[in-house]
């Protein structure tokens, strides 16, 4: 089982200036594993989604990611679109969709990006370019149909209810063929029965796709409902790991979750 | 109690009206004098000329009309701006519907072609004619350009006359017409220069390009600036090079020889309008296929969300400097007919004023939208030319940048998002309006 990583984050660490927020973090990911991280606010969870994704580059340890092709890459030191070409997926904490832009076209980027047709192409609409933009609008459509979008293909993006925003973005990460999909707070803003509808499309994403899926998220419900394996975070370290049975009964989780008080929390991100 | 009397709407109406009718007064009033400094003031009120020929009355009279004119429209626009605008939707909302249909639209466009081909025989006032090559053809090719820089990537480039700049000094250099000598001492026909320019103009927006599209917002402004700057300073600064401020006059027109065809471009502007009409239209397609395509759905994903569209993996930086390139071309082809149709090429043509002239074609036309940048260049150019071609009384050719400006800035007050807004700029512009999408970073420069 260890032998089928697909992440292998060890002793990372990263600062900005003084205020770490990463100390030492070390945890790994196997193929086709749901995981989860867990850890109050300011616990550095989205800073270590941005370190695998290429946005924020730790000043210490090492990230490998282990692609379609079975070699493995190192993510510190790759542009984030590098990242998404090697097959890391991810959808925000706010949700970030392209607003101006419809549900099939937001899509559509997703699909189209890695495709090699250019400028000149475009300008001419020769045949290379048509074939890519019908394979591309192909997938879209069926992307739409996974998540459940379909009917919605022509709805601009910000007219989108907060559950089908997520929906939306894990089409859009899906469009562009990942290996793991990361999921920053897919549950937040939205209401009991989207979280359950969430919840089966995230179970349903590495079912039929294939797809390895790292999460993070405050439900709690919906973290033990969902996640095979969990990883707690606290002021920017790991505190414990385990099954979600194992995590609910560790002491130092429930002295991070209930003994801090909210002063301490605050002002890291 | 005063402040309350004049918080009220239709008294703050009014004086504004009052305000904006009296600077309206003085701009087009009289000039003073250094023994009279006043006279310029008080002679805008005073005097028995006409401020914009309606009346032949005193202009106190007119003052007056024109302050209860705007006041009335005014009152009207807000009580019922809203049902006008209903109204006239649904006017336009079947015609619209008609115009959609795939035969109708194609059959406009090539009407409007016909319109374009058939119009120096209509217009044979050899001013307009001149006018509509020198200013209205090639700025509708300028706007073009900017217009996949500013309104497809979003990108402010307060420096792009440098392309222009650059397109015709190629010309004059492949040509033989700088003192610095032509490439491999051929001097080529003007055709040729063509595609040389458009290659070096793109080189130069992949070389500028690289470097400072790391850059956002303001930052990106005032490089583009220097840029701008600088390209006219060298062209007035190397005199063995580029002929210094007096630039050259011995580029040769353009001219076709092939067996027994031969056609010589000359003096008139007729051939050379319908040369650059040619380029516009193939522009125009060029450019409405990218704004459809994968490039342009990227520039539109960068615009909105940068770091979103980078986690989908576009490459930012490649598609910005793409923008860029494919932009200056347009430029660059506008330079070779410049210099082609006028023979002469000085430092003077390419100032910072041309690059903000540009810009406003862009944001009046409509920032990402094809139709909107082309009507607001033949719209703007046509107003400055009517302008210098019949001055209203009082005008200084230094008020023509008051004129333009006023237009703009009622522009932007009634119709924000320009002309013919393009759809994807206005659902962002009403977004931004509404606290929501990340349209504001092209202003700020912010990134989260």
């Amino acid at each position: 089982m260890s032998d089928d990583r697909i992440f292998d984050v060890q002793n990372v660490t990263l600062r900005f200036g003084g205020v770490v927020s990463l100390n030492d973090v070390s945890l790994h990911q196997d193929r086709g594993e749901i995981l989860a991280v867990i850890g109050p606010n300011g616990a550095g969870k989205t800073s270590l989604f941005n370190s695998l994704t290429g946005v924020y580059q730790p000043q210490e340890g090492v990230i490998t990611f282990v692609g379609r092709d079975g070699k493995p890459i190192s993510i510190i030191g790759k542009k984030p679109h590098k990242v998404s070409g090697a097959g890391v997926a991810r959808t925000f904490q706010a949700s970030r969709m392209f607003s101006a832009l419809t549900t099939f076209e937001n899509v559509k980027i997703g699909a189209e990006s890695h495709r090699g047709f250019g400028a000149v192409g475009a300008m001419v609409k020769g045949p290379v370019t048509r074939r890519g933009e019908r394979a591309s609008d192909a997938k879209t459509v069926e992307l739409l149909d996974f998540v459940g979008l379909r009917a919605k293909a022509n709805t601009l993006s910000a007219s989108l209810s907060y559950g089908d925003r997520r929906r939306l973005e894990i089409a859009r990460g899906l469009a562009t063929n990942p290996q793991v999909l990361l999921l920053d707070e897919p549950a937040a803003g939205t209401n009991p029965s989207e979280k359950l509808g969430l919840a089966n499309l995230i179970r349903k994403v590495r079912d039929d796709m294939g797809v390895s899926i790292l999460l993070i998220e405050h439900d709690m419900k919906l973290v033990m409902s969902l996640a095979e394996r969990l990883y707690v975070l606290n002021f920017g370290s790991v505190i414990a790991q385990g099954t979600p049975a194992e995590v609910r009964s560790n002491p130092d989780v429930i002295e991070a979750y209930l003994g801090s008080s909210a002063e301490e929390m605050e002002g890291q991100t | 109690m005063m402040m309350r009397f004049l918080r009220m709407p239709h008294v703050g109406r009014f004086f504004s009206s009052v305000a904006v009718v009296a600077i309206i007064a003085v701009v087009t009033g009289p000039p003073g004098s250094t023994a009279t400094p006043t006279a310029g003031f008080t002679g805008s009120f005073t005097e028995k000329t006409s401020f914009f020929g309606l009346f032949a009355t005193a202009r106190y009279l007119e003052f007056f009309v024109f302050v209860l004119l705007l006041f009335g429209a005014w009152t009207l626009w807000v009580s019922r701006g809203e049902q006008l605008k209903a109204v006239t939707s649904k006017a336009l909302g079947a015609p619209r519907a008609v115009a959609q249909h795939k035969p109708v639209k194609w059959g406009l466009r090539l009407l409007l072609v016909v319109v374009a081909i058939v119009l120096p025989h209509i217009v044979t006032d050899p001013f307009w004619q001149a006018a509509m090559v020198e200013q209205l053809a090639i700025f509708v090719l300028l706007a073009l350009g900017l217009n996949v820089v500013v309104g497809f990537a979003g990108l402010l480039d307060l420096g792009f006359v440098a392309f222009y700049a650059i397109g015709a000094y190629v010309t004059a250099w492949v040509t033989g017409a700088l003192p610095t000598p032509a490439p491999f001492g051929i001097h080529l026909n003007t055709f040729y220069a063509i595609p040389i320019a458009i290659v070096i103009v793109m080189i130069a927006g992949v070389l500028l390009g690289t470097p400072t599209l790391r850059l956002r917002g303001d930052y990106l402004a005032i490089v583009t600036l220097g840029f701008g700057e600088i390209i006219t300073i060298f062209a007035n600064n190397l005199y063995g090079i580029t002929g210094g401020s007096e630039g050259t006059n011995a580029i040769p027109h353009f001219s076709f020889h092939a067996g027994f065809l031969k056609y010589v471009w000359g003096l008139g502007p007729v051939p050379y309008y319908y040369l650059t009409l040619l380029f516009v239209v193939i522009f125009i397609l060029a450019f409405s296929l990218l704004e459809h395509s994968r490039v342009g759905r990227a520039w539109t994903a960068i615009r909105e969300d940068e770091v979103a569209a980078e986690s989908i993996g576009i490459n930012p930086l490649k598609y910005k400097v793409m923008a860029f390139a494919i932009g200056a071309a347009s430029a660059g082809f506008a330079g070779v007919i410049t210099a082609g149709q006028t023979v002469f090429v000085s430092p003077a043509t390419f100032t910072l004023p041309v690059s903000i002239n540009i810009l406003v074609l862009v944001i009046f036309g409509g920032m990402g939208s094809i139709a909107g940048v082309v009507l607001g260049a033949l719209v703007i150019q046509t107003f400055s030319m009517y302008l210098i071609h019949t001055p209203p009384a009082g005008y200084q050719p230094s008020d023509l940048y008051i004129y333009v400006g006023a237009l703009l800035v009622i522009m932007m007050i009634f119709r924000p998002a320009g002309l013919v807004p393009s759809r994807r700029r206005k659902r962002e512009i009403g977004m931004a309006e509404a606290g929501e999408g990340h349209m504001d970073e092209l202003l700020t420069g912010d990134t989260p």
